[in-house]
């Protein structure tokens, strides 16, 4: 029987001895090499045998520490190679996408402190967010308005208490790194768009780049999202829904964060659940298609706007509202079982 | 400071009233993942925190834990090497095999190895003990902490390419994972089930206890890979 170890080929008698053996070089290096490409050999070890032995038998160490020590520094070099190799295109989107999200809760915080600290200056000023941020940033204190600007009426009979110059220059300066912020957040946005392309060129033309990139980060990577069934595509974002779906009576979630997309967003609720199917079903094709074939293929789209034309046709009104209770899905069984127990 | 051990490297120091478990620091100076570093008669030890190890907590519920001090330990799901350090520390004249299969947390798994000369880290997927067999020898214990609806059966399967006969696994199996609906104890006691034979390998369970209240809906098992004496002669004689 012929294996692959971690240091060389053997070939090993029915009685478990080393006939022949084919050893490496004790070169880490090297060595973390074949470990790796040995990882998808024909000729790994079955059940059952013990390498430590073997390694001593055929003498390639002399003592058992010595095995210890070159197997663990072999190891580490090996972990070390396949880290770096892991680095792929979607975990970078991944990044992008979970950075887009802190820096919206970082900016909001941060707006929302501007407009109540400005206010006390200027509360007439009805500009929020990032055009409140440029404002103070340019103009700083409200005498600083010229007189041909929109606000300038505004600016010079408001009821605000005046800034001194040390205030002023806070919060010039605190405006200053929000509207850092939100430029940060366009390049992200700019860089998503630009890599969506090239990372999964199917799914950004069915869902768009944004909400593509959220459903890689929500599956945790390209592969993964092909792996999923289209019923978890459809849902996956509603998570608090659909386990208190499973758990208990309530009704299904009929869209997770695909409702974002245009299309769900853009028709009516009757139709909603229908359309988010139909999107989740080819969402998952694209994705496949990204991962599997790598060719981008424009007629996923139009099958899917021919379906939700149809659905839209089909249904141009809303059903009747059930007077009744619905009796959604859930573990039925179970709650038979305990309401007998009472 | 009173100091008393529990088994093998695990230890129990009484500081303000209040036990705490410990092991003793491999190396010293170094605290892992924030731990407090307890110094008792001039040797330091590491605290040892039950809700952030399962193997902890198992201690705490009173497992016979069968680590010793020269065992051979496969460690599957190693995440970023909490417990792996804490096994570390008892294995003063053995060696842990650490398989993770995240590259986020291999990256402070291996800062941990190079720190730690007995263990020895493996970036594979513990579904496929195949995919490793050229690495790991057989060991005495396996313990598993993986959080995967397959769990039954990845502990099976690494069993039956690595333990040594009569050896250990020890598991930590979290109903959640497997099923998030159903309840707790009905999932336990399929996985137990799973254990005993339905992977062509017998277990014969030792102890299994909830690791309540430090890690919920989660049961620890001790078990002993079981050994047909007969199938076993009738081997030998082959040979």
């Amino acid at each position: 029987m012929k294996i692959v170890a971690w240091f060389g080929r053997l070939t090993i008698s029915e009685n478990g001895k080393v006939e022949e053996c084919n050893l490496l070089a004790k070169d880490p290096e090297l060595l973390a090499a074949h470990m790796l490409l040995a990882a998808g050999s024909e000729d790994l070890p079955p059940y059952g045998l013990n390498l430590r032995e073997l390694a001593i038998d055929c003498g390639y160490v002399e003592l058992e520490e010595d095995y210890d020590v070159l197997l663990r520094d072999v190891c580490i070099r090996a972990a070390k190679r396949q880290i770096s190799m892991n680095d792929a295109d979607d975990k970078r989107i991944i990044q992008a996408v979970e950075a887009m999200d802190d820096i919206d809760k970082a900016a909001n915080e941060l707006s929302e402190r501007l407009t109540e600290w400005y206010g006390v200056h200027f509360p007439e000023l009805d500009l929020t967010g990032e055009s409140m941020a440029r404002f103070v940033v340019n103009f700083g204190s409200r005498e600083n308005v010229p007189e041909n600007h929109d606000m300038y009426e505004k600016s010079s009979t408001s009821m605000g208490s005046k800034l001194s110059p040390l205030e002023e220059d806070l919060l010039r300066n605190f405006a200053t790194s929000l509207c850092g912020i939100y430029d940060t957040r366009k390049y992200l946005e700019q860089y998503i768009i630009s890599n969506m392309d090239i990372v999964a060129p199917n799914l950004t033309n069915i869902a768009g780049a944004p909400l593509g990139a959220r459903l890689i980060s929500l599956a945790g990577g390209l592969e993964k999202l092909a792996f999923f069934p289209s019923s978890t595509v459809q849902v996956i974002g509603a998570n608090n829904a659909l386990f208190k779906h499973l758990k208990s009576r309530a009704p299904s979630p009929k869209h997770g964060v695909i409702f974002n997309h245009p299309l769900i967003k853009g028709a009516p609720w009757w139709q909603r659940g229908k359309i988010a199917r139909a999107l989740a079903s080819k969402i998952s094709l694209a994705v496949r298609m990204d991962v599997y074939r790598g060719k981008f293929d424009p007629s996923i789209k139009e099958k899917l706007e021919r379906k939700v034309e149809s659905i839209r046709k089909s249904y141009p009104k809303p059903p009747k509202k059930f007077s009744t209770k619905i009796t959604p899905p859930g573990p039925r069984k179970a709650r038979n079982r305990s309401s007998k127990r009472v | 400071m009173k100091i008393e051990q529990l088994s093998d490297g695990i230890f129990e120091v009484i500081v303000d009233d209040k036990k705490i478990l410990v092991t003793h620091n491999l190396c010293p100076g170094h605290s892992v993942y924030g731990e407090r570093l307890i110094v008792v008669d001039g040797v330091e030890y590491r605290q040892w925190d039950p809700n952030r190890s399962k193997l902890s907590a198992m201690v705490l519920k009173g497992f016979d834990i069968p680590i010793e001090y020269d065992s051979h330990v496969l460690y599957l799901g190693a995440a970023s090497g909490t417990t792996v350090s804490h096994i570390s520390d008892i294995l003063t004249d053995g060696l842990i095999y650490a398989v993770e299969f995240s590259s986020r947390t291999m990256r402070d798994l291996i800062m941990l190895c190079e720190q730690r000369p007995n263990v020895i880290p493996i970036f594979a997927d513990a579904n496929k003990p195949r995919s490793y067999a050229h690495i790991v020898e057989k060991v005495d214990v396996i313990f598993q902490d993986v959080a995967q609806p397959n769990q039954a059966e990845i502990a099976a399967l690494n069993s039956k390419y690595f333990l040594e006969d009569e050896g250990h696994l020890m598991l930590s199996i979290k109903s959640r994972s497997i099923d998030a609906v159903s309840n707790p104890k009905k999932v336990f006691k399929e996985e137990v089930k799973k254990l005993e034979g339905a992977f062509g390998i017998e277990f014969e369970i030792l102890q299994r206890k909830e690791l309540d209240p430090f890690h919920e809906d989660h049961l620890g098992v001790l078990a002993r890979l079981f050994v047909d004496e007969n199938l076993k002669q009738q081997n030998s004689f082959k040979s």
